[in-house]
């Protein structure tokens, strides 16, 4: 009985003990950045789980690639030819706007814009926190992914990185709570911030004055200030304005241009050595 | 041979994870269960001397890497929910399935209780559906969590 009896208070004082340190972890997690390696290592252990889980889909995917019928495939490349010399038309014009662009530029004595290089990556998962907006995607640091790179995918901005693996990195998308991101209105170059409001179709404007000149449909791209995201991607548009007008202010609901919850493949932009002075 | 009769639970537990990270669609998604803190009520209830606090505390630091929250949040819920559970267990065992199935319903309203607890401190309410929903699915599943993790345990003979 003695035994049991003090067999029992071991258990508690274990339960205490990792009660305490778990509580320790998340203050320290939430406080400070340290646990970052700590996470990562485990994640990298954790990297078989997520493909795993992703299978079904990816299974899915090749299978209905494979299956697909021969007549489907002789009509979507004969519409894909079609669209490939639509494109090749448009190019044509851009190369001609491009070297003017280049030409006016060098004009005005600034350097000329080089595009972006970005590294493709696949989506892994979405993270299953109802208050989070997370992806997993399939690029680590071995691919040359960095905390706090732009994601995007071909419509719009994504989000950045926020955490990185070696194979895999977590990207925080523009609709997560705890995510801003500075943009700037096309039509008249007001500038602003977009708050994530934790649904995928939504962001926010918040406090803009009663008499800023927006319109629904107005577009958004970043305005590269703040040095995270770079210029000029486009972020969302104007779906609804409420104003308050007790208080002088107005809040604009935008929609991401992005697909946030249906992209698979997303670009992530690495940024040039120096950053261009704007 | 000893060591790898045991690997059906590390294994039970690793499923319970990729249960937990799963896709569900945005609408069921508050439903879904607590499959880890389920597996470790089974084991910490069948195999007492071999799954406890520690086991406990290790499957909630490795769920919280996997679901992207706070480290520690849903170690500190396990660790709580399986050091009642240790005191417990002797005399839930031998009760029907159905009443245990309230019991697991309480275990497993404490660890949203916490989990919730800290997401508040966080400054992310939780919706009251949310609330509650988890643990009842968890109650309505249980009996076969259970059934399935005995016939598990037989076939690999630990007792």
């Amino acid at each position: 009985m003695n035994q049991l009896r003090s067999q029992s208070r071991g258990t508690t004082v274990q339960a205490v003990l990792l009660a305490i340190v778990s509580i320790v972890l998340m203050f320290v997690d939430q406080r400070f950045n340290h646990l970052e390696v700590v996470r990562s290592n485990i994640s990298v252990a954790l990297t078989p789980l997520r493909y795993l889980v992703s299978l079904p889909a990816h299974t899915g995917n090749w299978a209905s690639e494979w299956f697909t019928s021969f007549r489907d495939l002789v009509n979507e490349n004969s519409n894909l030819k079609a669209n490939s010399r639509i494109l090749n038309a448009r190019l044509q014009k851009m190369q001609v706007l491009q070297a003017e662009n280049t030409r006016l530029r060098n004009l005005l004595g600034s350097s000329a814009k080089v595009a972006d290089e970005v590294i493709v990556a696949e989506l892994l998962s979405v993270d299953q926190n109802p208050y989070r907006q997370l992806i997993e995607i399939n690029k680590g640091t071995l691919d040359g992914v960095e905390i706090g790179q732009a994601v995007i995918d071909a419509y719009g901005v994504m989000g950045q990185v926020i955490h990185v693996n070696q194979h895999t990195s977590t990207t925080i998308l523009i609709s997560d709570p705890e995510h801003a991101i500075p943009v700037q209105f096309i039509r008249n170059g007001m500038r602003s911030v977009a708050f994530g409001n934790g649904s995928s179709d939504q962001l926010e404007l918040r406090y803009l004055p009663a008499t800023a000149d927006i319109r629904v449909n107005d577009e958004l791209v970043t305005s590269g200030l703040g040095g995270r995201f770079p210029a000029d991607y486009p972020v969302a548009t104007v779906v609804a304005i409420n104003e308050d007008l007790i208080h002088g202010f107005v809040s604009v609901l935008v929609k991401p241009q992005a697909r946030l919850d249906s992209s698979r493949e997303v670009l992530i932009i690495k940024p040039r050595n120096s950053p261009s002075p704007r | 041979m000893f060591k790898l009769r045991y690997s059906v639970i590390y294994l039970s537990l690793i499923a319970g994870i990729i249960l937990m990270i799963l896709p569900l669609p945005e609408s069921v998604k508050t439903y879904r269960p607590d499959w880890v803190a389920l597996i470790l009520i089974y084991w910490s209830m069948a195999l007492p001397n071999r799954v406890g606090l520690l086991a406990a505390f290790i499957a909630g630091i490795l769920v919280d890497v996997s679901q992207g929250t706070l480290l520690g949040q849903h170690a500190l819920a396990l660790v709580i929910i399986i050091f009642i559970n240790q005191n417990f267990y002797q005399r839930i065992r031998v009760l029907s399935l159905v009443q245990q199935a309230l019991y697991v319903f309480l275990l497993l309203f404490i660890n949203q209780i916490v989990t919730v607890w800290v997401e508040g401190f966080l400054g992310r309410p939780t919706p009251f559906h949310a609330f509650l929903g988890a643990p009842v699915i968890g109650m309505l599943i249980w009996p076969w969590v259970f059934v399935t993790l005995r016939d598990i345990r037989r076939k690999a003979h630990l007792s």
